[in-house]
């Protein structure tokens, strides 16, 4: 890490060049807006721009807690398939608890807490075996990633779970607000009996699983961000030893992070659950390439002890407009694996050649 | 002070008081005991693959036939060839995630090669030859790329790797559009899916040529000995054994694991040769995406969901390597892909579902680490 003096004489041109290292994902995301909204058709509708947002949801709520696990220098690669484990447990127990005969009302807030609470098992595993015995949170996790793919399947059959209780589809596809110009604004509740004109220039405004998103991501920011909790995560990635002698209990601490990590999975779990209607076993096999890649994106150092949730925020934000750009553009889809791959090199490049953004020791 | 037992194995140093204490007497046994304990803990996975066929043979209906044993290796193919790319690639202390989806993009692509040339009118023979090496040419590509930015860029392993994964894949699915790729020769899933020999019991014998115009009785009794895959895969791992165990180049690729400063030091030139070390571990994939087209007489694309990687990083694991590099052998990653293997045939056998062998590898993965943490030579590791 460069000392004060060699950093006092940065010159000018290179000070521009380490903000653009700073801040260039923010420029790329809105680098790409704009070249979807030239390219496009409608890109910059308020429809479209919610669709960004429903689709940065799944990838967001992976990323903030692979964020955590991240910034004290682990990794989480089970996050994936503990989302598809998330959906496949929702998805079983609200199937299950109809037929038990309980309301829909009642079944299908009682298997999302099922599936939150069982969601923590993973991340206690994996916590456990990470910070008891000392086994590297890459092994660690991607034991997990085989074992809740397994379990998925098993549990669901290796078919995706139908028969959810209709209602389900509902809150997950419900809006915040509806306004039907010069006639009505409604909250949460779709308006009926409209005519067809009306339909269609009825306005929904921010999609029910953005907010819940939202809240989650608002107090776990605030957690990493303003609390003693949040800054022993930081020292323990900071450095390890550093944090053990400095009094914090560095076990207990990492287990607890590894269980907010699989808690944001299954969360985005159920979130699926109630948007597509259907739990299977394969719904993040894909994810945890997009999660890894946004808290990068977002600056984070996988040596430990940087990242931000406005970062992260930034990385899903650049994933889910991608995505969302290049089905408007009709580019076919996997193309993004490609563009992905390619963003996570370049991020990380970045980070290589600007190492006053990190301060990472070399 | 620390010097070398002469009863204790090299990396078994001692300090020179305690190897005086192991020579009085009753000291003795005791050291037989740790002998004894640390020969089996450094050799638990071939006792753990020896216990498995045993108990699976007592256990499973028809799991201990020549047929079996014959499926195991031939299903083990794919997986070693990955093996033992990432074999090299753990011994110098890194890893490569993208060996499973550089498999399916030389796989797609060579099968798209042959399918055109033979489409085109060209003899099976060449259409075949000119697949196969295009497909280990196009499988430098990810290797170079993923060395460059290891070894030239100082770009983490794990996120190079990742990147080439995504992007392997990306261009495997453009490739084919999401669809297997079929209408290649149908010379190549003969050749694929030949044996050395063939032997009706009682009856023929014959190399290579298997038995034509037989009746029903006389094919379900033909037994395949040796299957073609296996012969390859099998002459490709003792020259990359030979060359890990025996030359100068595994010698390095030792040290760079052991220290990677000590390796600078010693004038080995590391960027140069991790670059080559990564190159080989795609090469692997793509020998073992070649061998895919032939054996499945189609090509098809890697699903996100197969993990390849995880099989064969829990392989080189089981196999004894460490994570952190400078440990690792050819023949332990062999023993760990047969254990992987023969779990999914028994369990398959036995009329469990599949998917529990990625819960079970998943398992076995993390008990290999534990195991290597416990006992005191395996201290290597730390989070």
């Amino acid at each position: 890490m460069p000392d004060a003096s060699i950093r006092g004489n940065v010159k000018k041109d290179s000070r521009v060049g380490l903000w653009l290292g700073r801040n260039w994902a923010l420029l790329f995301l809105l680098l790409e807006v704009l070249v979807f909204s030239a390219l496009g058709t409608r890109f910059l509708s308020l429809e479209n721009l919610q669709n960004i947002f429903v689709a940065c949801t799944v990838v967001l709520l992976l990323a903030m807690g692979e964020t955590f696990v991240i910034i004290t220098g682990g990794i989480d690669l089970s996050v994936g398939f503990v989302m598809g484990f998330g959906t496949v447990i929702c998805a079983r127990f609200m199937v299950l608890l109809q037929a038990a005969g309980l309301t829909q009302g009642a079944s299908i807030p009682l298997a999302a807490l099922i599936c939150l609470l069982i969601g923590l098992v993973p991340g206690l595993v994996n916590g456990t075996l990470v910070a008891r015995l000392k086994v590297p949170p890459f092994l660690a996790t991607f034991g997990m990633y085989g074992i809740a793919y397994g379990f998925s399947e098993i549990i669901s059959k290796n078919t995706p779970i139908s028969g959810l209780p209709s209602a389900a589809g509902v809150i997950g596809n419900e809006y915040l607000l509806y306004i039907v110009p010069r006639k009505m604004v409604s909250f949460l509740i779709r308006p009926q009996n409209i005519t067809r004109p009306e339909m269609r220039s009825m306005l929904a405004i921010i999609p029910i699983i953005v907010v819940i998103a939202f809240i989650f991501i608002v107090i776990f920011a605030f957690l990493l961000r303003r609390t003693r909790f949040g800054r022993h995560t930081y020292a323990i990635g900071g450095s390890i030893d550093a944090a053990l002698r400095s009094g914090i209990n560095v076990t207990s601490h990492l287990t607890r992070i590894y269980m907010i990590s699989s808690f944001f999975a299954s969360l985005s779990g159920v979130l699926y659950v109630l948007k597509y209607v259907t739990g299977r076993a394969d719904a993040g096999s894909a994810r945890m390439l997009d999660a890894v890649v946004a808290v990068v994106i977002g600056g984070a150092s996988l040596y430990g002890g940087t990242g931000t949730v406005k970062g992260t925020i930034i990385g899903a934000l650049i994933i889910a407009t991608l995505e969302t750009g290049m089905v408007n553009l009709s580019i076919p889809y996997h193309n993004r694996y490609i563009v992905i791959g390619g963003i996570l090199v370049f991020a990380v490049l970045i980070d290589q050649f600007f190492p006053e953004l990190i301060g990472r020791r070399e | 002070m620390r010097c070398l037992h002469p009863f204790l194995p090299a990396s078994q140093a001692v300090s020179c008081w305690e190897g005086v204490r192991y020579l009085s007497g009753q000291e003795l046994t005791q050291s037989n005991k740790a002998r004894v304990l640390l020969f089996i803990g450094e050799r638990w996975s071939a006792f753990f693959l020896l216990l498995m066929l045993g108990v699976f043979s007592l256990t499973a209906p028809h799991f201990f036939a020549f047929k079996n044993f014959t499926n195991i290796l031939y299903f083990s193919t794919l997986y070693v060839l990955l093996a033992a790319g990432e074999t090299f690639v753990i011994i110098t202390g890194g890893i490569d995630l993208s060996v499973g989806f550089v498999m399916g993009f030389v796989n797609v692509s060579a099968a798209i090669i042959m399918r055109n040339l033979h489409a085109a009118g060209q003899p099976p023979a060449v259409s075949m030859l000119i697949g196969a090496a295009a497909g280990l040419v196009l499988g430098v590509i990810p290797g170079l790329i993923n060395g460059l930015l290891v070894a030239r860029l100082r770009v983490p392993p794990f996120i190079a790797t990742l990147g080439t994964y995504g992007i392997a894949n990306g261009v495997a699915l453009n490739l084919c559009e999401g669809f297997p790729i079929y209408f290649l020769p149908p010379r190549a899933r003969e050749i694929g899916n030949s044996f050395l020999a063939y032997l009706i019991p009682g009856k023929s014998f014959s190399f290579f040529h298997r038995p034509q115009n037989l009746d029903a009785g006389d094919l379900r009794a033909l037994t395949g000995i040796l299957p073609a895959t296996v012969i390859v895969t099998v002459v490709i791992l003792i020259i990359f054994a030979f060359i890990l165990g025996r030359t100068k180049f595994g010698r390095h690729t030792y040290a760079i694991g052991g220290s990677m400063d000590a390796a600078i030091r010693a004038g080995i030139n590391v960027p140069g040769h991790l670059v080559r070390v990564y190159i080989i571990s795609s090469m692997f994939a793509a020998v073992a995406g070649v061998l895919y087209v032939f054996r499945a007489g189609i090509g098809n694309f890697t699903t996100m969901s197969s993990s390849y990687e995880l099989f064969a990083i829990a392989a080189v694991v089981i196999g004894g390597a460490s994570l952190m590099g400078g440990k690792g052998k050819i023949g332990g990653t062999v023993v760990g892909i047969l254990i992987l293997m023969t779990l999914e045939t028994g369990l398959n056998i036995t009329g469990i579902p599949s998917f529990y062998r990625y819960i079970a590898t998943g398992l076995i993965l993390i008990a290999a680490v534990v195991v290597d943490q416990l006992t005191p030579e395996g201290r290597t590791l730390s989070a």
